[in-house]
Order: C-alpha cells, then sequence, then structure tokens
C-alpha cells in the first residue's frame, strides 16, 4: 500500500510517454507531455511525504511536530516553471506551424512538405 | 574577489548579458552583437583563468550561498571540466565572432536581439551543465539549453525549421522527463542529489533496492542518450542542424549536442562505481549502438545531396566515436573520447560555418554546387578541406589524436574489432568529404559565382578554428598531461571496489 | 465575444485577484507561497481582464514592451541580489553568511533577501506570463 504513489506515479508517466510517441497530433504530444511530467511531480511528492507531516513552516509553538521533506516540493516548483516554459514555447511553435500548413498533424504535415518538394 | 568567485560569476555572466540585451536591445539594435561579442569574450578569459587556477591549485569547490552539500548547490571545476568549458566558451565566441558581420543579412532583424539574448542563455546553460555538481540543478540547465536551443533552430520562422524544431523539442522533452524521472529516482533511493554524495551513499542503496537503482541507471542513460542523439534515437537532429541558422548549427552541432556527454561522463564515472557496471550489459549496449551510429550515420551522410544534411549526419556518426570512447571503459580510450569532444566542436562548428558562408555567397546548397568555389573562397574551401582532412583522420591534424587514442584505447580494453570499425568508419568519412574537397578546388564552377568580399570576423575566426586543429594535433601533449591525473582518478576511485 | 456577466465579474474579482497575488509573493518567506505562485495569479488577473474586455483594448493593458522591461529588470534584480553576497565578503547568494538580518521567523520583515528575492522573481514570473499569453493571443488574431 506504501509504493501505491509510486506504481501510480510510474502508471501516468507511461502513459504520459506514449500519448507523446504514438499520436500524430502536436497539441496531443503537448498533452502527453504535461502528463508526463505531473506524474513525475506526483512521484517527488510521493518521495517528500512522511505520514502525518505538516507543511515544513517553522512554528515556535509545539517543537515535536513532524515535518515532510520540503526539497522535493522545491524541486517541483522548479520543474513546474521548467515545464510551463517548455509547453508555451511548444505551444507558440504549433501556432506558427498550424499558420502555415492549416493542420497540426505531424504526419499530414510530412506529406504536405514532400509534396512540395 | 573574481577569483574566489570565478566559477558562478562565470555562469552569469552570459545570462547577465543576455537580459542586458533584452532590455537595452529593441532601441539600439547595433548595440546587440557587441555586447554578445564582448559577453562571450569576456567568458571565454574567465574560462581560461578557471582553467589556470585548476592546473595550478587542483580542483575548484564552490558553495552557492554559503550551504555545503549535501543541503547546498555545489559547483566543482576539475581539469576535465576545466577542458570541456574552454571548449565551450572558445568556440562560442569564435561563432559570435564570425557571425558578426553575417548573422544580420542571415536572421530577420526583428528577432535579431532575441537571436543574441537566446545564444548568451544557451552559453550560459552549457557552462553551468559543465560546472553543476549538483543533479537537479544540472537538469535545470538541461532544460534551459534544450529550450534556448530549440528556439534557436527555430528562431527565422521558417517552415521547416519550425518543424525541425518542435521535433527536437519534443525529442528532448521525453529525454529530460526521463532523466527527471532517473534523478527522482536516485534521490529516493539515496536522499542525495550532489553527485559525491550520491556516490558515496549508492553501494548501499543498491544492496537494498537493487531494482530501483538499476531502473534510475537505465533511464538516466537513456534519457542522456536521446539528448546527445546516440544512434537508434538520432532521428530529430539531422533535420533541426540541417535546417538551422548557420552559426545556430555550429554550436548546436558543435557544443550542445556534446553537452550531454559530460552529463554522462559524470553519471557513469562519478556516480555509479564502475564494477558495478562492469556486470552490467550496459557496455555491450553502448558499444553496440556507438558501433551503429557510426556506420549508418556515415552511410546516410553519403546518400546526402544537401550539404548542411551531410553534416548533420556525420555529427551522428561521431558522437558514436564519442561514446565508443566512454563504453569501452578504459584510461585512453576515456582521453580519446574528451579529446574529440574539443575536436569534434572546432572541426565541427568550422565545417558548418565554411559551409554556411558558401551557401550564403552560392545561393546553393547542394554538395555539387560546391565545385570550383574554392577558386572563388579560398579562406572558407581551406577551413572545410581542413576540418573534412581532420574528420578523416589525416596525421597533423587534430581529429586524427582522438582517434589514435580510442584505437590505443580499444587494445587496452582488448576490444579488437573496434580497431577495425575506426579504420573502416575512417574510409566512409573519406568517401563523403573527400570528392568535396576535391571538387571544391580543381573542378569546374557549375554555377555563375559572383565575388563577395569575406568579413574580417568571419575571416579572423576561421583562421583561428583552422590554427587550433593543427595545434591541438601537433601539440596534443599539453592536453593529455592536463587531463591524464584525473582520468587515472576516476578509474582508480572506482576501480579499487566499493 | 463581449458577455456582460463576464465583465462584470471580471471587474468585480481582478482586484481581489491581484490583492491575493501580492500577498502570496510578500509572504512566500512565511507562509506556502512565493514569487512563482504568487506572479503566476497576478498574470492571470491581467489575462482575465483581456479575456474578458478583448485584446484590442490598449488602455490598460500591459503593453509588451513594459512587459519586456520588467522581465529583464526582475531577473537582473535576482542576479543584482546575489551579486551582493559576494560584494559584502560572502558566497553568491548568500543571506545570512553576508551579514542580512534575518529578524524573527514568521515576522514580515524576517528571512533577510528572501523578501527582495520572491519580489523580483514575481516581477519577473507575472511579465513573462502575460507576454506568453499576449504573444500567443496577438498570433491569432494576426491570422483572421
Amino acid at each position: 500500500m506504501d509504493n501505491l504513489f509510486y506504481a501510480m506515479a510510474f502508471i501516468i508517466f507511461l502513459t504520459g510517454f506514449w500519448i507523446m510517441l504514438s499520436h500524430a497530433n502536436l497539441i496531443k504530444k503537448i498533452i502527453g507531455m504535461n502528463i508526463m511530467e505531473s506524474a513525475i511531480f506526483l512521484f517527488l511528492v510521493a518521495i517528500g511525504y512522511v505520514k502525518d507531516g505538516n507543511a515544513p513552516i517553522i512554528a515556535e509553538t509545539n517543537p515535536g511536530i513532524t515535518y515532510v521533506n520540503p526539497l522535493p516540493s522545491a524541486l517541483i516548483l522548479t520543474g513546474i516553471v521548467v515545464s510551463v516554459s517548455v509547453t508555451a514555447f511548444a505551444l507558440g511553435l504549433v501556432v506558427r506551424l498550424y499558420q502555415h500548413y492549416g493542420t497540426v498533424d505531424v504526419d499530414e504535415i510530412t506529406r504536405m512538405r514532400s509534396e512540395e518538394l | 574577489m573574481i577569483r574566489a568567485h570565478i566559477m558562478p560569476l562565470t555562469v552569469l555572466l552570459p545570462l547577465v548579458g543576455a537580459y542586458f540585451i533584452l532590455l537595452v536591445g529593441s532601441k539600439h539594435r547595433s548595440l546587440a552583437r557587441n555586447v554578445a561579442l564582448v559577453t562571450t569574450g569576456a567568458t571565454f578569459a574567465m574560462v581560461c583563468f578557471i582553467t589556470y587556477l585548476v592546473s595550478n591549485q587542483g580542483t575548484l569547490f564552490y558553495h552557492l550561498g554559503g550551504w555545503a552539500p549535501p543541503l547546498g548547490i555545489e559547483l566543482q571545476a576539475d581539469p576535465i571540466t576545466a577542458f570541456l568549458l574552454l571548449t565551450f566558451a572558445g568556440v562560442s565566441f569564435f561563432v559570435i565572432l564570425f557571425a558578426y558581420d553575417i548573422l544580420p543579412d542571415e536572421i530577420n532583424s526583428k528577432v535579431i536581439t532575441r537571436y543574441y539574448a537566446l545564444y548568451l542563455v544557451l552559453l550560459g546553460a552549457l557552462l553551468g551543465i559543465v560546472l553543476s555538481n549538483d543533479f537537479f540543478n544540472m537538469y535545470v540547465f538541461l532544460e534551459i539549453s534544450s529550450i534556448a536551443a530549440a528556439a534557436l533552430v527555430a528562431v527565422n520562422g521558417d517552415k521547416l525549421a519550425m518543424e525541425a524544431s518542435i521535433k527536437y523539442l519534443v525529442m528532448s522533452t521525453l529525454g529530460s522527463g526521463t532523466v527527471l524521472m532517473g534523478i527522482a529516482g536516485l534521490y529516493m533511493v539515496t536522499g542525495y542529489l550532489n553527485l559525491d554524495y550520491l556516490a558515496g551513499a549508492l553501494p548501499q542503496a543498491y544492496a537494498s533496492y537493487p531494482l530501483t537503482v538499476l531502473m534510475t541507471l537505465a533511464m538516466l542513460t537513456v534519457g542522456i542518450a536521446v539528448k546527445a542523439a546516440l544512434f537508434p534515437l538520432h532521428v530529430w537532429l539531422p533535420d533541426a542542424h540541417g535546417s538551422a541558422p548557420t552559426s545556430s548549427s555550429a554550436i548546436l552541432s558543435g557544443l550542445v549536442v556534446k553537452v550531454y556527454i559530460a552529463v554522462l561522463l559524470k553519471l557513469l564515472y562519478r556516480v555509479f562505481p564502475l564494477d558495478f557496471l562492469t556486470t552490467l550489459p550496459l557496455q555491450g549496449s553502448l558499444l553496440v549502438m556507438a558501433t551503429l551510429g557510426i556506420f549508418i550515420g556515415s552511410i546516410m551522410a553519403i546518400r546526402q545531396k544537401d550539404i548542411k544534411k551531410m553534416l548533420a549526419y556525420s555529427t551522428v556518426a561521431q558522437i558514436g566515436y564519442v561514446f565508443l570512447g566512454i563504453g569501452l571503459f578504459s584510461e585512453k580510450a576515456m582521453t580519446g573520447a574528451i579529446l574529440h569532444v574539443f575536436n569534434h566542436a572546432v572541426m565541427k562548428s568550422m565545417l558548418f560555418l565554411s559551409v554556411g558562408l558558401l551557401i550564403k555567397y552560392s545561393g546553393k546548397r547542394t554538395i555539387a554546387d560546391l565545385a570550383g568555389l574554392g577558386r572563388v573562397y579560398p579562406i572558407p574551401m581551406i577551413a572545410f578541406s581542413v576540418g573534412a582532412l581532420s574528420m578523416v583522420g589525416i596525421p597533423p591534424l587534430s581529429g586524427f589524436i582522438s582517434k589514435w587514442y580510442l584505437g590505443l584505447g580499444a587494445l587496452e580494453a582488448n576490444h579488437l574489432p573496434f580497431l577495425l570499425v575506426l579504420l573502416l568508419s575512417s574510409l566512409l568519412n573519406g568517401f563523403y568529404y573527400m570528392p568535396i574537397v576535391i571538387a571544391g578546388f580543381f573542378k569546374k564552377e557549375t554555377v555563375e559565382i559572383q565575388t563577395h568580399k569575406v568579413p574580417m570576423g568571419a575571416q579572423i575566426s576561421l583562421i583561428v578554428l583552422i590554427g587550433a586543429t593543427f595545434f591541438f594535433g601537433l601539440f596534443s601533449n599539453i592536453v593529455v598531461d592536463f587531463l591524464a591525473p584525473t582520468v587515472q582518478g576516476l578509474f582508480e576511485v572506482f576501480g579499487g571496489g566499493i | 465575444m463581449r458577455d456582460i456577466i463576464v465583465q462584470v465579474v471580471a471587474r468585480m474579482m481582478i482586484p481581489y485577484l491581484q490583492l491575493y497575488g501580492l500577498y502570496i509573493i510578500l509572504f512566500g518567506h512565511n507562509s506556502p507561497g512565493g514569487g512563482f505562485a504568487g506572479g503566476t495569479v497576478i498574470a492571470s488577473s491581467l489575462i482575465l481582464y483581456v479575456l474578458a474586455f478583448g485584446i484590442d483594448d490598449e488602455d490598460l493593458r500591459l503593453s509588451g514592451s513594459v512587459a519586456r522591461v520588467i522581465e529583464s529588470c526582475g531577473a537582473l534584480a535576482y542576479v543584482g541580489i546575489g551579486l551582493a553576497g559576494i560584494f559584502l565578503g560572502a558566497n553568491f547568494l548568500s543571506n545570512k553568511g553576508a551579514g542580512f538580518p534575518l529578524g524573527i521567523p514568521g515576522r514580515f520583515l524576517s528571512g533577510g533577501t528572501i523578501v527582495l528575492l520572491t519580489i523580483s522573481i514575481g516581477l519577473k514570473v507575472a511579465s513573462t506570463m502575460i507576454t506568453l499569453f499576449t504573444n500567443l493571443a496577438e498570433k491569432e488574431k494576426e491570422e483572421e
């Protein structure tokens, strides 16, 4: 039962991985990318979680309280920043590609390009 | 003051330069390229100073914010790191110098300030990856570098480049997602992110969670291999490097692919104990993939008509050499791999820059159209020829030295078939490079050629790169002596067994 | 697509959203939150404005060039605070080691440079988010 989060995180990770590789639609690829990254964040949260732990902010009361590990949360925050910027850049590119080709399907784009040549 | 804080300042300088360009560049366009030139030049000078310090004082450490590891982020510079830093900062300075007069013609004037800013961000990220001794910090820099690199491909907004860029971005995000999962796994079993502490804690972690550690190693290696374009994960590289603007191709093919190799070196040689690695099928698969990469990359390069695509496929082959050197697990091969990172960075950027110049002046990008250009544009064509000969491995040039050390490494590790691989692949390299060189000088031109004056900056930077190819071919012992103690150290620490 | 309900609700919500974002930024060192979270909330309030009132209304919108200047300044301020650590004789980004007063935990004025760092991150993140949004939105507009 303890490992449920790890197992779930891996299942979600592989789902995202599969979406990214198998779909030709670029928007779906980007969604898969985000699913994959969320799975990693879930995995990191699960690593840092301590049973019955509180948010790791030092309060002057109650010295015997247990805290969750703050480091994974800090890492996730950085990871989220990274994933937001990658997503934004990818979406920007997709918008521009859509303007040129009128489609967001990679196979379609490849076909159109090979006809042009 | 600079002496003690040289490492963070070296990483910061390009990043500050990038934001400075964004701040002032939109009003003063011409300022952007001067700032970029000065910043890369100053970074190069600082990296030289780091190298000097390392050669005098040994390995340097720096704790960000005064927090000692395992809590804080640590930067570390040993001779191998310093050598890689020197490669990255040096080549990117000469690429910027080359592009000083050429880039404004090649890049849309609306985005040129942003181009320089991205270039500097990329340089800062590369230096950060090499210097960082903390896995998560390295991951953040990896992501910065992959976004900046994908943006440098797409910057001009033409269709092919943007398509290549999104392909590159998707593949490299797959790779970095896998790397991050691996890092999370390492943190889970050991509780550390600092490389030295990880190395200390791993044997015990392996005893308790063998499967998790193995899976982590697999994820990290595969993730890095995607980003470094190890065959069969190279599919994104030819398009991305072939369709980017000249200076982007040069720095992407020369440097960005290499930095992942620096990460792999740190991972395989500093974190995981070597006697543990030798019990896994890792060595076999690395060597097989490297060999296949060398051959298939070369064969694909022979089939190309577009010269930039050909150079890009040649990068796939050359990455194979570096992985070969890493996978042989021997001192000489390791030296060869590190030397090849440097040599390939110099040669490939020189090839891309000279080809870019020739394409710009002739207006054609197929191989057949380069015929006869050597008589009109001697310096670019000589640079191309020197790079090509060095790629093939002709003795006084630096490409020979790295192949020589790889060969010695294959002997040392008792993997004789790889000598044959090296010989055959050199022959293949000759197949696709030599006809261009010969045609460039001795054939009659197929297209009408207008003569343009080659800008001063471009000439200087090509001549310096040619000089570097000769210098490091003739005096390679300087570098080898500089690297030898550290390379030996890598093998002693882990060869001694834990 | 101008909807009166959306516009009224947006007009009511935007000040509170911005206040909330500011709170998250300024109390990032004492409670959950920080520069990135708060900056995103502030940016989302401005994006909400654009969504409700349309992108053509230039009056209240943060223009691209201003956003770019704020963005660069935020990043440079972060580096500047980090360099202050070096000038005060400690390592890059040093806080207590460089002699910044830490104050009493839990008070607003505590944590040395961390407040300044979260503010600069907040500025940077908010303006970056807005730039990203307007870039994507304007591209669609050009296409029409």
